[in-house]
């Protein structure tokens, strides 16, 4: 009762804070699919809510082609200098981990998930097109070797990738703002377009 | 949540009503060992720095529940029963501390730090020791660091030749 | 300071458990009015010691192990000093550095000090008062040991605290047993420098262990028998009044004690600091606020033309110059800053029905506790503020309503309280750094020499406003003597010059921050100097050099720029592109000069050395001499270099470490050389005067490598890449 009260409230603070900042960002809706869509999800539209997703600061944060992971939705350089480090966890003592548990920590707002780290080198999408970076998901070489079968449940069962629909709240308590396409949606596109042999669009 | 936990060498077990409630309080409010500091509660600062198992965490950001069953370390229990730690010792040396709040931090940080790394260069240095001291004792700190990790070395190294001399 | 002079009298001890000679309570006597005390700073820039020194019995304790306890009525903050005054005091008790220990004295036992520990004034407001008090304390321990042993006083000599006879020896500890009433003799001679042991040497500092072990020496540390923690509510906004609040959904959270509302704060009593924080978060509190204040109100309310102007410095008249042809004038602004400080404003409360005690971080012992007495009704001597060492001060614990706040809390409860502030709170609701607005004006002659100099400065208040600066003070002093610090020219050669302090009042709270003024106004003037210097076609250390008068202040300023040139080789040229930077400045009579190493990395601002030299006069202690200047560089360089608040949408922001950047270790440069001068008999002042330099110093060096004159601070945000 009083843990609701204080998720009530703590709801209340988000809700005022979306409203009283009229934060556009904060307020994008999803991109809703209604059921007739969804039916008809054609292959294209997969891939672009797939890109959608990816391109999004939850999920670009960890994937810097600089080696500086980047924070908040204008993805500023992590604070403090942190780095790729040898091993993508961070330097040898002051890593990930220092500050990053497996779960998003509510009294600091520090986020946290399984595994926390960045995404190898070879899969630093900061700056890349669309394809580029639907190349580098799709080429084994560049993505630890993975075959579709393994990139679709890496993208649909991954702990860590699926931390961008529970981001937690930040230092301020205020809720992190979500990708533009839900969850479920997000995983029955990835599921669509390598059902299609996730064919990259040619623009 | 029952929670057991060997702290500085000493097994407590611990009902914790809140198994979300940052290490940092149990160890200064539960436990009572105030060395560790409570800075900014948001894992930006460092002062709460102490090590679970052997590595660095900021506690102010780290459930207690993730500590259980592990081995924590706080600036108590860094030395041991007959001499200040290396880090200590290098700190006494060079008289790093000013107003001192920051200090077990730092301290703890670079403990970590010289047990991974002897050799630590100053850019091991600079990306590793990441917390925030006001007094901007930085200068000493780093003399203090090389010198940390100097004593750490002739530390392993008489280590390994009283075992290689059979007095271990 | 024949004021301050012991007479001789008896003084009655009363002995407490586990120690001999000890503290008497005594009646605090407040003989000096502020107003002549702020007059005399003003005149001299010697602040004096504003306390009792009328009798060392309530400095000093002995205990059963012959240690002296000196108990300070000054802080201990990290600036060393409880270090330098134990030196002090041990040369003139003759004992060794081990038997002396020093504690903050709590205002119960009327050693307080009435002023705060702030200024750089500690060592140098108690070098003659504190050495005195010592040598009486010898001279009634010489007394009583003679009167013990039965010989003439004059047969006595002292060794590490042991009084000889020749024949018998007695410890400190030995002579003071028993003893019920002291005899305080006139005040003896001192011994001179030439004959002292440890002053003038680098001893350790007394703090070394406790700091470097983990002792729980800070405010946040307390802790009480059955105490509880207690949080409140702050606002985010700037000017927002407190009109009531809804603490329904609060007050049935889990550990809450009890939530205390008052007519101007609501706050929460809980099992547990968790607890306590979680439950403030659900009280919602009605803010009145009358204005939506953003970063470009403030700038413009600060332009130098808005405020109040006052002069505080004239010579010649620049009027005379400034009328027609090629005036130089160029326009320099600082933002606000924060102290942040790493350990919270906070402090423990036991308020009982006769006596109260309050364990806090403070920099006013007295003023926290005649606030905390009058807010509880409570006459000043039921009030025991027990300081403790300050994790940081930097001016932030010259206002102290957190101590108000926690004895209110424990008043409610009837136990002890512990509360202290959120980082965000901190952030928010910090006394800041006021930001200033600078317009500088000069002339050039001829033959590159200054004419004529004018410098304004407008800031938001500093000693205003403060609780250290009564109201009435304000009329009588015109300017803000804390927002003009540093903002007089010290180049006395310049035939015209004048200094004008324009006030502002900002909607939110500025004050003391570590140097005051001087941070900013060295930083324009500096800067400056060093156009002018360009300009002139000279070299820039030269030119200040031609600038400097021929008197004792004007003397001991050439000397710290000639020697900072001397042995950082100063150079006005890049080198391997890396340029040296020159800066100088005179703070509280310590003249202060810099020379840095800089260079441009991947388009950031990176020092790699600093030479600087410094004449504090005589130094207690060479070693925390140097670490107070080590420290106030790269604090310096920290706010110079990167840090600013700003007002967004009527709050302050940002509110945590990172955005809000500070220097870490890897901007810290790696090599410092501090070269200190001796250039007066007596200390003077050392923990702000390094402060003074090094923002222009930077500054300076960005030109000579890009040509980009930056005139704000901070400069890494204004460096175009």
């Amino acid at each position: 009762m009083n843990r609701t009260a204080f998720l009530l409230f703590i709801f209340s603070l988000v809700a005022f804070y979306l409203i009283g900042s009229n934060n556009e960002a904060s307020l994008e809706a999803y991109e809703v699919i209604s059921e007739e869509q969804r039916d008809s999800l054609t292959t294209e539209r997969a891939y672009e809510q797939v890109m959608n997703v990816l391109m999004h600061p939850r999920c670009m944060n960890c994937h810097p082609t600089d080696d500086v992971p980047k924070q908040g939705m204008d993805r500023h350089p992590h604070y403090f200098g942190m780095s790729r480090g040898k091993e993508n966890k961070g330097f040898s003592v002051t890593k990930c981990a220092t500050c990053h548990q497996e779960e998003n920590n509510l009294n600091s707002g520090v986020p946290g998930a399984p595994h926390w780290s960045l995404a190898p080198s070879s899969m630093g999408w900061q700056g890349l097109s669309r394809s580029e970076i639907a190349q580098r998901l799709l080429n084994p070489e560049t993505n630890g070797g993975k075959s579709h079968e393994e990139l679709v449940t890496h993208m649909t069962e991954d702990e860590l990738v699926l931390w961008a629909w529970n981001p937690g709240v930040d230092a301020n308590g205020v809720q992190r703002e979500k990708p533009p396409v839900s969850e479920e949606d997000f995983k029955k596109a990835v599921e669509k377009w390598f059902d299609e042999g996730a064919p990259i669009p040619s623009k | 949540m029952k929670i057991a936990l060997k702290v500085n060498g000493e097994q407590h077990s611990l009902e914790i009503a809140d198994e979300n409630t940052p290490l940092l309080w149990i160890v200064r409010d539960l436990l009572n060992l105030k060395g560790t500091k409570f800075g900014c509660g948001k894992a930006a600062c460092g002062a709460c720095t102490l090590h679970v198992d052997g590595e660095a965490v900021r506690s102010c950001s780290y459930a207690v529940k993730f500590a259980d069953g592990k081995k924590v370390t706080t600036i108590e229990g860094l030395r041991n029963e007959e001499a200040p730690h290396p880090v200590q010792q290098a700190w006494l040396e060079h008289v790093v501390p000013q107003c001192g709040y920051c200090q077990p931090g730092f301290m703890m940080a670079t403990a970590a730090l010289i047990s991974k790394n002897q050799e630590p260069t100053d850019e091991d240095i600079d990306n590793n020791i990441i917390n925030i001291c006001r007094c901007a004792t930085y200068y000493r700190m780093r003399k203090a660091i090389h010198r940390a990790a100097e004593l750490e070395r002739d530390r392993l190294s008489l280590s390994t030749k009283n075992i290689e001399n059979g007095e271990e | 300071m024949a004021k301050n002079k012991m007479s001789r009298r008896k003084f009655l001890v009363r002995g407490g458990l586990g120690t001999i000679g000890v503290l008497a309570v005594g009646t605090y006597l407040f003989r000096n009015p502020i107003r002549r005390q702020i007059a005399g700073a003003l005149n001299t820039a010697d602040t004096p010691y504003m306390g009792d020194t009328s009798t060392p019995i309530i400095w000093f304790e002995i205990t059963e192990e012959n240690k002296v306890i000196l108990h300070s009525p000054k802080v201990e903050m990290g600036q060393g000093t409880f270090t330098g005054l134990a030196q002090m005091a041990a040369e003139e008790l003759e004992i060794d550095m081990s038997q002396i220990k020093v504690v903050h004295a709590q205002s119960i036992s009327g050693n307080m000090d009435s002023f705060a520990t702030g200024g750089s004034t500690s060592i140098s407001a108690l070098w003659v008062p504190l050495r005195e008090l010592a040598a009486t304390m010898r001279e009634m321990l010489l007394q009583k040991a003679a009167e013990k042993m039965g010989v003439e006083k004059s047969t006595l000599t002292i060794s590490n605290g042991q009084v000889s006879s020749g024949r018998t020896e007695m410890s400190y500890a030995q002579i003071a047993e028993g003893v019920e009433a002291w005899e305080v003799p006139d005040t003896p001679k001192l011994k001179p420098v030439s004959e002292m042991k440890w002053v003038g040497k680098p001893v350790p500092r007394v703090d070394l262990a406790d700091k470097v072990f983990g002792a729980p020496i800070f405010g946040v540390d307390a802790t009480l028998p059955n105490m509880l923690y207690g949080s409140v509510v702050r606002s985010s906004k700037i000017g927002a009044v407190y009109k009531g609040a809804d603490i329904s959904k609060a007050e049935n959270m889990p550990g809450v004690v009890k939530i205390v509302q008052e007519d101007d704060f609501v706050g929460v009593v809980a099992k547990s600091f968790t607890e306590a924080e979680n439950a403030k978060n659900a009280i919602e509190v009605i803010w009145e606020t009358t204005k939506n204040w953003q970063t470009e109100d403030i700038r413009s309310m600060l332009e130098v033309g808005q405020g109040t102007p006052f002069v505080i410095q004239k010579a010649g008249d620049v009027d005379d110059f400034f009328g027609e042809g090629s005036l130089i004038e160029a326009s320099y602004w600082s933002p606000i800053g924060a102290h942040a400080q790493i350990e919270p404003n906070g402090a423990l409360a036991h308020v009982e029905k006769d006596m109260a005690t309050i364990y806090m971080s403070t920099q006013v012992v007295k003023i926290s506790r005649d606030e905390i007495a009058k807010r509880l009704g409570m006459d000043k001597d039921q009030v025991n503020l027990a300081p403790t060492f300050l994790g940081g001060g930097f001016g932030r614990r010259l206002h102290t309503p957190n101590g108000i706040q926690a004895a209110v809390l424990s008043k409610a409860v009837g136990r002890p309280v512990k509360c202290f502030f959120s980082r965000k709170e901190e952030f928010q609701n910090d006394t800041f750094r006021p930001p200033t607005h600078h317009v500088l004006k000069a002339k050039l002659d001829n033959e590159g020499s200054i004419e004529a100099f004018e410098h304004n400065v407008s800031s938001g208040d500093v000693a205003f406003g403060s609780p250290m600066v009564p109201g009435i003070a304000e009329p009588i002093l015109g300017a803000d003597l804390g927002a003009w610090r540093g903002g007089m020219v010290q180049y006395g050669a310049i035939p015209n010059y004048q200094a004008i302090s324009w006030r502002v009042q900002l909607p939110f709270a500025t004050s003391w921050w570590r140097s005051l003024g001087l941070l900013a106004n060295t930083f324009a003037i500096e800067s400056f100097m060093d156009e002018l210097a360009v300009k002139a076609r000279k070299n820039p250390a030269d030119f200040r050099l031609t600038h400097t008068q021929k008197d004792d202040r004007g003397e001991r300023l050439a000397n710290v720029i000639k020697k900072v040139v001397e042995v950082s080789g100063y150079k006005d040229e890049v080198v391997n592109n890396r340029a040296m930077g020159f800066a100088a400045s005179t703070d509280a009579n310590t003249p202060c000069a810099q020379v840095v190493e800089v260079s441009i990395e991947n388009n950031e601002i990176k020092v790699h050395k600093v030479t600087c030299a410094m004449d504090p006069g005589l130094v207690v202690n060479p070693d925390q001499v140097k670490a107070q200047c080590e420290g106030a560089i790269i604090m310096g360089m920290s706010a110079s270099l990167y840090e600013k608040m700003e007002v967004e949408d009527g709050a302050l922001t940002p509110t945590i470490y990172g955005p809000y950047q500070m220097a870490m270790m890897k901007h810290a440069p790696k090599e410092i050389d501090i070269i200190l001068l001796q250039g007066a008999d007596s200390p003077g002042a050392v923990g702000e005067p390094p402060l003074g330099p090094i923002g222009a110093a930077i500054a300076n060096a960005v030109f000579r490598l890009t040509g980009q004159r930056i005139r704000r601070m901070p400069l890494q945000d204004h460096l175009q890449v």
